[in-house]
């Protein structure tokens, strides 16, 4: 790329050959007016609102088509130039209904805003106005297509971006029309951006429909926590209420996109099974009373019984500030029995897998193995930049126990049930080390290989910038730390990075203030070793424990006294729980997220926290106080942040043996879909009425359905079975919005 | 929905395409389907199209929308495809237009009750030398005039 001169409106400015004029401009802060140019989209060039006059071309052009040249000169504002402009936008506003009053783009509209710099105040067109009627396309985006200007932005995005052609232009002159084929809904995790990108009230957000107008709200830069990505965005606020989420620009982190969950979780917040009060349960019966009595009665039930009978447990949503206050005071009381890992199957692991690579970085790699992960509903932000990759001509492939609808071609894709998944990737790693030669660890010597595994190894091999990504449902397997020795294995005979996306939300920060046992219990071990004392930070065990139902019946014994710091109520809670201290939610309470590059975003408060709920570092400071417990002097949670970033985690690094360890014949996987990922989400409305919130099936292969003895419509563990062969023998994939069941 | 013989003559359009490059064979693959069934396409057809081809539905849908030889309703045996652009138009298209209505029975985008025909307005076919003029099938019609139209009306069977 050549560095060029070129002028625009008489001022010298500097671009690469090629580049286009809209996008030098736009670096240079020199305003043209645009609708169907998007930095991110490719270039249509086909609302024709960019038009600036070009020296030298009798026609006004195109700025964001028209690459610049050496020497050129344009004008962005003289006679001819604005002549065009407000041609175009005579024609543009033809057909829109100028129903601005009632449009909840009004306000925010790119159409309103050139309307007013550039439009007449006459209209010649005496005509009738086309009308064109809705097709719905699902619970999120609310469609008024006779508001739209047909610049294609949505089109673009869904083929470019989310990698799904839905969208499209239908029919011709004037009856053309943005429509999906069919009014399904769009089926994607990352359709919410659509509305962004929609110049003019065309795509606009279902749940905010007829809220409140835009530019009553405050915007309040925030940080979104369910993934591990920690996408900026801004909660818009209006009397105290989150109204709306929409993305912030970080191109280092989320780019300018967020995901559907980043950005309609927040109608969790509202729901009517939010924690309000605090709550204490005298003789069985739930009594609301004032923090002060709340507080006593943890204090006094915690008190009662010894540091060694004492387990914390807590949410990986939860923020930083909250996972380090908890861990500190579990281990001021002197107990080490602490754990984020609920959904865990065997959480006694202790080497955990590293990533080496950066969000940037994946947009350069070519060569992607995904193992034990559907990526793109559990990471859409990480996925995105894969797909990117793809794009460019990376291969990926995958070792997975179902066949998943990722939005990019998969080249080499192998199946595998949780309890082959070690001989698979142990036959990858023997090809891998055989091919270039290597040492065979013992280990791997009676390790059959076979064609599929050889191909994987060879895609890898080949490639110069692989990378290995290992996903959550490697937590349904008692051999997941096996498996991510083998992942650091395969990824350090192929020279490829790795990235751990087995643990989402805020897993990193947890590992950070190391809230998992150093010489203590685990999560599973806890609900079996009679402890008296539990501290719920944000836990619902019906869905956040892989045995829920041994996990209530452990909380709910006579001789348990449970403190609850929950967001949300949910029956299972009531009933075990005996104090109820309800806690601030997501962009309720500052807190800090720390993303999977390691870096610490914090953000302040977007609301007040509903009702009287409190946010969770100010509740465990408090408590701390009261169990008089040393060094929780803190007046601010940005100090709290800060003991606990200049933390280094123990990394306990043990060996690990690669030996099958005993996993059953046939067994289960258990994911969730993204919008039951966590608490919120779980009671965001409108998420949940999507085809992907509705996901609910355990799919099983004819054979292995036969030896279970399951058919078609039964139900597995609560959930209906779909037998059909996309999924592995020898094991039954649930992919669910349901709770956990036996 | 898709029959072989269908298939077979879209496989030939396929090959004229590089390997991968099969959707470009839509529009052919469209009329065929077209033509296998009366002469109209349903979203059923538009489907099978696209997936035959591997292609979104929704690109097939955008063609057989975008170009008018492609209907989305039911037709007669034979479509009237009336030009009614400017040379035409110049020519006396909108009156010959509506004597053609009242002859036939048929207002435009109409089937005739016997189903034998239907007219539809299309814009410019080419042939303006021959203004006004119509299509049916194959076939062009130029230099029309009402006597001219009652002759081809008789001779449809
Ligand atoms: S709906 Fe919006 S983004 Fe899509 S083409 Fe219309 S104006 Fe553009
Ligand atoms: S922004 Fe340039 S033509 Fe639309
Ligand atoms: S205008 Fe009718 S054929 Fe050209």
């Amino acid at each position: 790329m050549v560095d060029i001169e070129i002028e625009i409106d008489g001022s010298v400015v500097h671009g690469h050959s090629g580049e286009s004029i809209i996008s030098i401009a736009d670096r240079e802060g020199i305003d043209i007016p645009r609708f169907c140019y998007h930095k991110k989209l490719s270039v249509a060039a086909n609302c024709r609102m960019c038009l600036v006059d070009v020296e030298g071309n009798p026609k006004p052009q195109p700025a964001c088509s028209t690459p610049a040249s050496a020497g050129m000169r344009v004008h962005t504002n003289n006679e001819k130039a604005k002549a065009s402009q407000k041609a175009v936008m005579e024609f543009l506003l033809i057909n829109h209904p100028l129903d601005c009053p009632i449009c909840d783009q009004g306000g925010e509209c790119e159409l309103q805003d050139v309307a007013m710099e550039y439009g007449s105040d006459v209209s010649k067109f005496n005509e009738g106005k086309r009308i064109v009627a809705d097709k719905g396309i699902g619970a999120l985006i609310q469609t008024d297509m006779t508001r739209c200007i047909h610049c294609t932005r949505c089109v673009r995005f869904g083929a470019e971006v989310a990698g799904i052609v839905e969208m499209g232009a239908t029919g011709r002159g004037e009856e053309l029309k943005i429509e999906p084929f069919l009014s399904e809904g769009i089926q994607s995790e990352l359709s919410g951006n659509m509305i962004d990108v929609c110049p003019v009230g065309a795509l606009t957000s279902k749940p905010f429909r007829y809220e409140v107008r835009s530019w009553q709200m405050n915007s309040v830069e925030s940080v979104a926590r369910h993934d591990l990505v920690g996408s900026n965005i801004f909660t818009q606020t209006h009397k105290g209420k989150v109204k709306r989420v929409v993305a912030r620009d970080n191109e280092s982190v989320n780019e300018t996109w967020i995901s559907d969950r980043d950005r309609f979780s927040y109608e969790g917040l509202t729901n009517e099974n939010r924690a309000l009060t605090p709550k204490i349960k005298v003789k069985g019966e739930w009594q609301e009373v004032s923090w002060e009595a709340a507080l006593e009665a943890a204090t006094s039930g915690i008190k009662k019984n010894s540091a060694e009978a004492f387990g914390a447990l807590a949410s990986k949503n939860a923020t930083l500030e909250e996972l380090y206050l908890l861990q500190k005071l579990t281990r001021g009381l002197g107990s080490e029995n602490l754990d984020t890992r609920l959904d865990v199957a065997n959480p006694s692991s202790t080497s955990a897998l590293e990533t080496t690579i950066s969000l940037a970085e994946l947009e350069a790699i070519d060569h992607a193995l995904i193992v034990n992960s559907y990526l793109r509903l559990e990471q859409p932000m990480i996925n995105h930049r894969i797909r990117k990759a793809t794009l460019n001509g990376a291969k990926v492939s995958t070792v997975n126990s179902l066949t998943f609808d990722f939005n990019y071609r998969v080249a080499n894709s192998v199946l595998s049930a949780p309890q082959n998944t070690l001989a698979t990737l142990s036959g990858v790693l023997k090809a891998l080390l055989e091919a270039n030669s290597l040492a065979l660890p013992d280990y791997l010597k009676d390790t059959k290989v076979d064609q599929a595994q050889i191909d994987i190894a060879s895609t890898l091999s080949a490639a110069e910038n692989a990378v290995v990504v290992l996903g959550e449902q490697v937590n349904s397997n008692p051999c997941a730390d096996q498996v991510a020795k083998l992942v650091t294995q395969i990824a350090k005979a192929s020279n490829s990075k790795t990235l751990n996306a087995s643990a989402t939300g805020n897993t990193l920060a947890a590992e950070k203030v190391s809230f998992k046992p150093n010489g203590g219990l685990n999560a599973a071990q806890m609900f079996t070793a009679n402890l008296n004392t539990f501290v719920l930070l944000d836990v619902y065990p019906t869905y956040d424990c892989v045995d829920s139902t041994a996990a209530i019946e452990d909380l709910s014994r006579d001789d348990a006294f449970v403190v609850a710091i929950n967001s949300f109520e949910d029956e299972s809670v009531l009933g075990f729980a005996d104090v109820i201290l309800p806690l601030a939610s997501f962009y309720e309470t500052s807190g800090t997220h720390i993303n999977i590059e390691n870096v610490a975003q914090s953000y302040g408060a977007s609301v007040k926290a509903a009702g009287d709920s409190k946010p969770g570092w100010k509740v465990l400071k408090v408590l701390a106080d009261l169990l008089e417990l040393p060094g929780f002097d803190y007046t601010d949670s940005p100090q709290v942040a800060d003991d606990a970033l200049s933390l280094s985690p123990n990394v306990a690094t043990s060996e690990v043996d690669i030996i099958a360890m005993e996993v059953p014949n046939i067994a289960t996987v258990w994911q969730y879909t993204p919008y039951a990922s966590d608490v919120l989400t779980r009671h965001a409305q409108s998420l949940q009425q999507t085809q992907i919130g509705q996901i609910s099936e355990a799919v099983v292969s004819a054979a292995t359905a036969k030896i279970l003895e399951l058919s078609q419509g039964d139900c597995y563990k609560g959930v209906p079975v779909n037998i059909n062969e996309t999924v592995a023998e020898g094991c039954v994939f649930v992919h669910t919005n349901q709770a956990r069941q036996r | 929905m898709i029959s072989d013989k269908a298939k077979q003559q879209i496989d030939t359009w396929v090959a004229k395409y590089p390997a991968g490059c099969q959707s470009s064979a839509v529009m052919e693959a469209l009329k065929i389907v077209q033509a296998e069934n009366d002469g109209s396409l349903t979203s059923e057809s538009i489907q099978a199209v696209a997936d035959y081809l591997e292609m979104p539905v929704i690109s097939a849908y955008e063609v057989a929308t975008f170009y008018e030889n492609y209907n989305h309703k039911p037709v007669g045996k034979h479509v009237i495809r009336f030009c009614h652009n400017i040379s035409c138009m110049l020519n006396g298209a909108d009156d010959l237009i509506s004597y053609l209505e009242t002859k036939t029975g048929v207002k435009i985008g109409e089937v005739s009750e016997d189903g034998l025909v239907s007219v539809k307005k299309v814009e410019c076919l080419g042939a303006c030398v021959g203004a006004p003029m119509f299509q049916i099938g194959d076939r062009y019609y130029e230099n029309l005039t009402q006597q001219k139209i009652d002759e081809i009306l008789d001779g449809l069977k």
